[in-house]
């Protein structure tokens, strides 16, 4: 008998859920290099007695990170870095390699290329790379060279993966791929560039509305529920 | 309910790039300030389903889970390096750097800092400090007769005397380099304290190792880019009014689930 409030329920949980993914995504929204996510829904179905039925519960059973490129601003900075097209970079954190697109890189005091949270970015042959405290005049090239005064410093490396989709996220904008990462073929790097969220506020505020509005229709129902039980509970108690 | 607290992350986030854009714009004018940028990096994520997960007796696993983002916060608020205008002031005391490089500053309490504004000055006694009247390093006294100061592209501080032809060497001025800029802490006044992020300072002479040159008769003015500063405003405004947008919409939703009983 309580079924629909059930069902009802399982989709509120999951409205939820969705609703914690537009606010992140929203919270987002200047974090460079960061990739919106999304849930996906899927439907648990279980078999009734009665002929040709069954109910169907819903549940978050995916998530998908989009893999659309942010919009690139102009920084001006030596060290930069945004990559136009599919490509990662490398960055070694205490937890092992991890992948990311905030490019915004500077050399620590030992003079090593690091992010803003001081993890070690690696060169295509996966060591850190090294600048050195006299050099000038840095330049990356598209294919990710870095040169300083004309002489070549290292390889930044850039790598790929098959399903970018289904990496797993990490905090500090990281991401992690179950599959290999392979040196990437279609992707340069800019100086000076850095991306930014790929985060489209028209499109969280119109999911966030629909997520808003799904979860009062589930309430509404819910209220039918409740009052058509206690309804019954009082004609069948009057008789 | 998670996106209340999420969205309140954004919000604060927002909060301080208007805060760091203010700075930047109050500091429009300010001799050799570096514009400063608020880096933001996402939280942790919250597990709710695993990927991998073996979804069922087949073998066959999830192939990505669920993951839910917890927010953003503030990875840095960093410097931006790159040197702003140079300005001619003809003073023979101002000295813009050109290139990297610090001067070296003693502090009253016996610390050393540094700092790129070379609006230079002269105490009583004719010693050459820097606007607050802290002395620079190495010491240079400026003698009271001197006729006119010359300083040359390496820091060389000439004095000339009436009545000589060739000008007197007085000093030299040097500069320190760092390997990384920003990881320098500003403690005010322009000046710049060494941290274990920047590295040593490399204090050495100008023009060789990477080192800047010295300009005299200009200042650098402040790096600030009045056109990017107000478009990030813009940015960071609708940012924090969309975060403000999800707290509503959730407060509605908490109060859909009040309702019902």
């Amino acid at each position: 008998m309580d079924t629909s409030g059930y069902i009802a329920l399982t989709r509120q949980t999951g409205l939820l859920k969705e609703m914690q993914t537009v606010a992140n995504n929203i919270a987002n929204i200047s974090t460079s290099g960061f990739r919106r996510e999304g849930v996906v829904f899927a439907e648990a179905v279980q078999a009734l007695d009665a002929e040709g039925g069954g109910i169907a519960m819903t549940t978050a059973r995916g998530r998908f990170t989009d893999a659309l490129s942010g919009s690139m601003t102009q920084t001006g900075g030596v060290f930069d870095l945004a990559i136009d097209g599919p490509g990662f970079f490398m960055v070694e954190t205490p937890l092992g390699e991890r992948l990311t697109r905030a490019g915004t890189f500077t050399p620590n005091g030992e003079g090593d290329l690091v992010t803003m949270t001081g993890y070690r970015v690696l060169d295509s042959g996966g060591a850190p790379i090294f600048i050195p405290p006299d050099a000038g005049n840095i330049g990356v090239s598209e294919d990710g060279t870095m040169s300083a005064n004309g002489k070549l410093l290292a390889q930044i490396g850039i790598f790929e993966v098959e399903n970018p989709q289904m990496m797993l996220r990490e905090d500090g904008v990281m991401f992690l791929s179950e599959t290999e990462a392979l040196p990437a073929e279609n992707s340069r790097v800019k100086q000076g560039f850095v991306e930014g969220s790929n985060v489209n506020p028209v499109i969280e505020i119109a999911r966030m509305i629909e997520v808003q509005r799904a979860y009062e229709l589930g309430q509404n129902l819910l209220d039918a529920e409740d009052k058509r039980i206690r309804t019954s509970i009082k004609t069948l108690g009057q008789s | 309910m998670n996106a209340l607290k999420i969205a309140a992350t954004g919000m604060a986030a927002q909060q301080m790039r208007v805060e760091v854009i203010s700075n930047n714009l109050a500091n429009m004018n300010t001799t050799a300030y570096n514009a400063r940028r608020a880096e933001f990096s996402d939280l942790h994520y919250q597990q709710i389903q695993r990927a991998g997960t073996i979804s069922a007796s087949d073998g066959s696993v999830l192939p990505a889970g669920v993951q839910l983002g917890m927010g953003v916060r503030p990875s840095a608020v960093a410097m931006d390096v790159s040197q702003g205008a140079v300005k001619q002031t003809g003073g023979p005391l101002d000295v813009a750097i050109e290139g990297a490089g610090y001067l070296e500053i003693s502090l009253p309490s016996g610390g050393t800092a540094y700092t790129r504004d070379g609006a230079l000055k002269l105490t009583g006694d004719g010693q050459v400090v820097t606007s607050d009247g802290y002395p620079i390093v190495p010491d240079i006294t400026i003698p009271d007769d001197a006729r006119d100061i010359s300083i040359n592209a390496n820091g060389e501080v000439y004095a000339y005397f009436s009545g000589q032809v060739d000008a007197q060497l007085l000093g030299q001025l040097t500069l320190a380099g760092f390997t990384n800029e920003k990881g320098l802490e500003a403690i005010g006044g322009n000046l710049y304290i060494e941290t274990a992020a920047s590295g040593s300072a490399r204090v050495g002479e100008a023009g060789i190792d990477g080192l800047g040159n010295f300009r005299q008769g200009y200042l650098e003015q402040s790096s600030v880019d009045a056109v990017r500063e107000i478009t990030e405003l813009i940015e960071a405004q609708r940012g924090y009014e969309l975060n403000a947008k999800v707290i509503t919409a959730a407060d509605q939703m908490l109060g859909a689930t009040t309702q019902i009983r």
